[in-house]
């Protein structure tokens, strides 16, 4: 396969439409209509219809998804963190069937271990998690498991401040890609018991006697089913269902100096491990949750959860928010869910169906998700081909809305139209000439730029800029700047 | 609008490229780094141009209001109401919070003999003692959520019954103030997304997390190219991304006006000793609310968040710590604006999306809740204790504090009262009357 255009794409002239329509009515028109924009969207070689004006948003961009290569190239970019030259040529040869293969079985690869976490009580710079996972990200043969770790970093998500051990975010970031796509009642156990977790929603103080509600609300509400599937009474139920676990003892403790003078006595781990359940701290005695009463362990919290059909379905339209559009419909989201739960709720099984649904590759669907402050800034290094970035990615984030390991709040990080703003544009912007600037020697050709990496989809002005662009440098700049590189 | 191009290499450009009726903004000198061309390219760009803007703003604002302004803070996360205005005389505040009361209860400052201020709260006390806070007590809605996102949704929106999607000042703006698109009339400080009470499809608005970063790499040059290629995107965010681009770009040159000519009368610090530390620095929003504010960039409607108040567990330092810092940004805050005889106009208003649960938890800390207190800060107030301090032994059957006042009777006041904005159309309904303001509007219109 190559990438030369199919006949059928070749240029069209920029037609007039809707001269009329003002900035602010093509806003409100376009995120009112949502995905449903699809039904006025003006497909290439249907010249006619071009000249009379339509009801609803002013332009759309022109699906290339009829050819295999632009598949590819999207499938990548939802996947991957977008590609290297070299990432991308493999791809294409392989097509599109045997490169979601190839994502959905290739095992995660382990990341090198990392040294500071053997320092007390966790007290390092949370810089370097994020350097050393973006460090990761970038050379990782298995780009899809980081992809998916980062997914669930936004969903089971905790926060560095409030964990206030590093150690523990290193070990939950090591046991999210592990589990990333095995089966979610493991998961649930594992996310459950993961000592970052212990700490983020409380579970570790809360006990029988005096229930912590944090995490029994979160699980259900965030983690699994979604609000209005259970009562309060079953968040204050599970709450003493699941009380009683603990942090992990550590292997030694060590005296460390703190702060002028101040000493303080810190648990060192050297080897990773997850919460301990204590049964003195636990509830004894009957719970009634989910519409069943008796005796209740954490298995069974999870068990009956997994048992609600809402499970499925949340889970099922969030991966389709962040994998397909940002507004799936209904039968979509449903026929996703109902694959989930018969597989048992399988992440292989969800995200083959996922990646192989016609939704996916639907020229609907084309361009209707924005890219994450970190799917932005790694794929823009893998297209320069750049690796010394992590230090830069790292630190660019908090300004486009994406700091790792310190989500806003407890839902994680909203997605899609959530990212852009007057500030994380700009910040967008200003992390292409931070990354222009961080090239040593000379820039990979640009020519080939706007073809590999907007999939020569290009809005009027960005074709022109193009054109006029003096250098590589000002190419790349356009090329990484556009809306298009924003989009996915 | 045009269309977008499914182009082959080497790319086509439309010729209706660079050729904008819009008025032309002449920020570009020397664009020569894209090429000649795109310098008539860029200069094509053009956002409505400052000046304009500002005397579009004016003609519109004429004879429609006043030049009042409001100040939103958010305590995300669910702040603790009675950790905020304590009971001191209750005794079963004790046998609720058996390890939390004992201080609180006695280090608070007192308003009268019933409640007192956290003892944090040294500047608010202040004020409170010039007659300058409104405490609205026992601020609610009906059949209360305990989810964090929907709680903090309804209270975005102003509609329990969720079936709102804009927020209560994105429609206020879109409503009353932005059909000209002026972009810095809603302003979210310190924050990279645009909080939900002020998203509405509209609206526009600015959001600047930092302003001694906000700005482009490159300078004009950067800025001139950028204008250029954020012009007519297609697509279903293309107009939000153009938007953002225009917006961002509009306030930029604002803030170098308004930079040159503020001079801050107050020290602002966000170096305050927190148990953890905040995503959110207060004082530095609030100081760039300040500089908004004082400097005419005809700012009206500004939203701040102070996060951390979520405190499931060692409520008792992680509370207090947020209470101080609170203080200290907003006691700052009013001073600056004193001091530039300004803070007649500006209302300060604190919201979260409930209080906490009476009854402390294992963890030292107490779960989410329900009625809470707000505060309601500066010259335009009333001084004084409005609505009703829910009872602490007739719970509801969550084992919540019931609330008497509905947060749309606030919402309510401050439409009406200082933005004089008509509250009945935005908030689709009347509310009972809490009238904590000096000189509402519509009684002196």
């Amino acid at each position: 396969m190559s990438l030369a255009p199919s006949p059928e794409k070749v240029p069209s002239a920029s037609v007039q439409v809707r001269r009329g329509i003002t900035r602010r009515q093509a806003l409100a028109a376009a995120l009112a209509t949502g995905v449903g924009v699809g039904a006025v969207r003006l497909l290439g070689g249907s010249m006619q219809s071009l000249a009379t004006p339509r009801a609803g948003s002013g332009t759309d961009w022109v699906s290339p998804l009829g050819s295999e290569s632009a598949r590819v190239m999207q499938l990548l970019r939802r996947t991957s963190f977008g590609y290297t030259p070299v990432q991308l040529e493999s791809a294409l040869s392989d097509g599109f069937s045997k490169t979601v293969d190839r994502l959905i079985e290739t095992n995660p690869v382990e990341p090198p271990a990392l040294g500071a976490a053997a320092t007390p009580g966790g007290r390092f710079a949370v810089g370097q998690v994020q350097q050393w996972w973006l460090d990761h990200i970038l050379a990782t043969p298995a780009p899809f498991a980081e992809r998916m770790t980062l997914f669930w970093h936004g969903h089971f998500t905790s926060d560095y401040r409030k964990v206030a051990d590093d150690t523990f975010i290193y070990w939950q970031n090591l046991t999210w890609r592990r589990m990333s796509m095995t089966n979610l009642r493991s998961m649930l156990m594992q996310v459950t018991t993961d000592p970052a977790m212990l700490r983020y929603l409380d579970l570790a103080t809360s006990t029988g006697q005096s229930p912590n509600e944090n995490y029994s609300r979160e699980l259900m509400e965030l983690f699994t089913m979604g609000p209005d599937n259970y009562t309060e009474d079953d968040v204050r139920e599970s709450a003493k269902a699941l009380a009683g676990w603990q942090l992990p003892q550590p292997d030694s403790n060590a005296t460390v100096t703190v702060a002028n003078g101040v000493t303080r006595n810190l648990p060192v781990y050297s080897t990773q491990r997850p919460g301990v359940f204590n049964t003195r701290r636990a509830f004894k005695g009957n719970v009634t949750y989910l519409g069943k009463t008796g005796p209740l362990d954490t298995q069974g919290v999870i068990d009956r959860i997994l048992a609600q059909p809402a499970t499925a379905a949340f889970i099922a339209g969030k991966v389709a928010q962040h994998f397909v559009t940002a507004q799936p419909d209904a039968g979509y989201v449903k026929t996703l869910a109902d694959v989930f739960r018969r597989s048992n709720y399988d992440m292989k099984t969800l995200m083959r169906a996922v990646l192989t649904s016609p939704e996916f590759s639907s020229a609907q669907s084309y361009r209707t998700l924005v890219k994450s402050p970190t799917d932005f800034m790694v794929h823009a290094a893998r297209a320069l081909g750049s690796t010394n970035l992590s230090k830069v990615i790292a630190a660019a984030g908090s300004g486009m809305g994406q700091t790792l390991f310190d989500p806003p709040d407890v839902s994680g990080w909203p997605n899609n139209e959530s990212w852009i703003s007057s500030n994380t544009v700009v910040e967008r912007v200003n992390f292409v000439s931070a990354a222009l600037s961080q090239v040593k020697g000379a820039l990979p050709s640009a020519s080939d730029a706007p073809r590999r990496q907007l999939d020569g989809v290009l809005s009027p002005q960005t074709a022109s800029l193009l054109n006029q662009a003096v250098d590589d440098r000002a190419r790349w700049f356009i090329t990484l700047a556009s809306p298009e590189f924003q989009l996915k | 609008m045009t269309k977008a191009i499914n182009m082959a290499f080497p790319y086509r450009a439309s010729a209706q490229i660079g050729i904008n009726k819009l008025k032309r903004r002449d920020f570009l000198r020397a664009g020569l780094v894209f090429g000649a061309g795109a310098t008539g390219l860029a200069a094509g760009y053009a956002a409505v141009p400052d000046a304009f803007a500002r005397a579009v703003y004016a003609a519109k604002l004429e004879g429609l209001t006043n030049d009042n302004v409001l100040v939103m803070i958010q305590l995300a996360g669910g702040n603790d109401g009675l950790r905020t205005v304590v009971p001191l005389a209750n005794p079963s505040l004790h046998d609720l919070r058996p390890k939390l009361s004992g201080p609180m209860v006695s280090q608070a400052l007192p308003l009268n003999d019933q409640f007192g201020l956290n003892h944090n709260l040294g500047a608010i006390k202040g004020l409170w003692d010039k007659g300058k806070v409104a405490i609205v007590q026992g601020v609610g809605y009906p059949n209360p959520t305990f989810s964090h996102f929907e709680s903090i949704r309804i209270w975005e929106t102003g509609d329990p019954t969720r079936r709102q999607v804009d927020g209560w000042l994105g429609r206020t703006l879109a409503s009353a103030y932005d059909s000209n698109g002026h972009p810095l009339t809603g302003c979210a400080c310190g924050a990279t997304d645009v909080p939900g009470a002020l998203r509405d499809l509209q609206a526009t608005l600015t959001v600047i997390q930092d302003q001694k970063t906000f700005g482009f790499t490159g300078g004009s040059e950067v800025e001139a190219a950028v204008g250029a290629l954020y012009k007519g995107t297609p697509g279903i965010y293309g107009a939000l991304f153009d938007t953002a681009i225009a917006t961002a770009t509009e306030t930029m040159a604002t803030l170098r006006t308004s930079a040159a000519s503020y001079q801050p009368m107050a020290a602002y610090t966000d170096k305050v000793q927190l148990v953890y530390s905040s995503k959110n620095q207060l004082a530095a929003a609030l100081q760039l609310a300040a500089e908004l504010i004082v400097t005419g960039t005809g700012v009206k409607l500004l939203h701040v968040t102070l996060g951390g108040f979520d405190t499931h567990y060692t409520e008792l330092n992680r509370h207090d710590d947020l209470m101080g810092y609170l203080d200290s940004a907003v006691g700052a805050f009013y001073q600056d604006l004193a001091a530039h005889g300004m803070s007649d106009k500006v209302l300060i208003a604190t919201w979260s999306e409930f209080g906490r649960r009476p009854k402390e938890n294992a963890s030292g800390g107490t779960d989410h809740g329900a009625a809470a207190p707000l505060l309601l800060i500066g010259d335009p107030v009333k001084g004084g204790l409005y609505g009703e301090a829910p009872s602490l032994t007739s719970l509801d059957a969550t084992g919540n504090l019931k609330y008497a006042v509905d947060f749309r009777s606030v919402y309510q006041e401050i439409l009406g009262g200082h933005l004089g904005a008509d509250s009945t159309k935005i908030l689709g309904a009347s509310f009972d009357s809490v009238p904590f303001l000096k000189a509402p509007v519509s009684a002196t219109v």
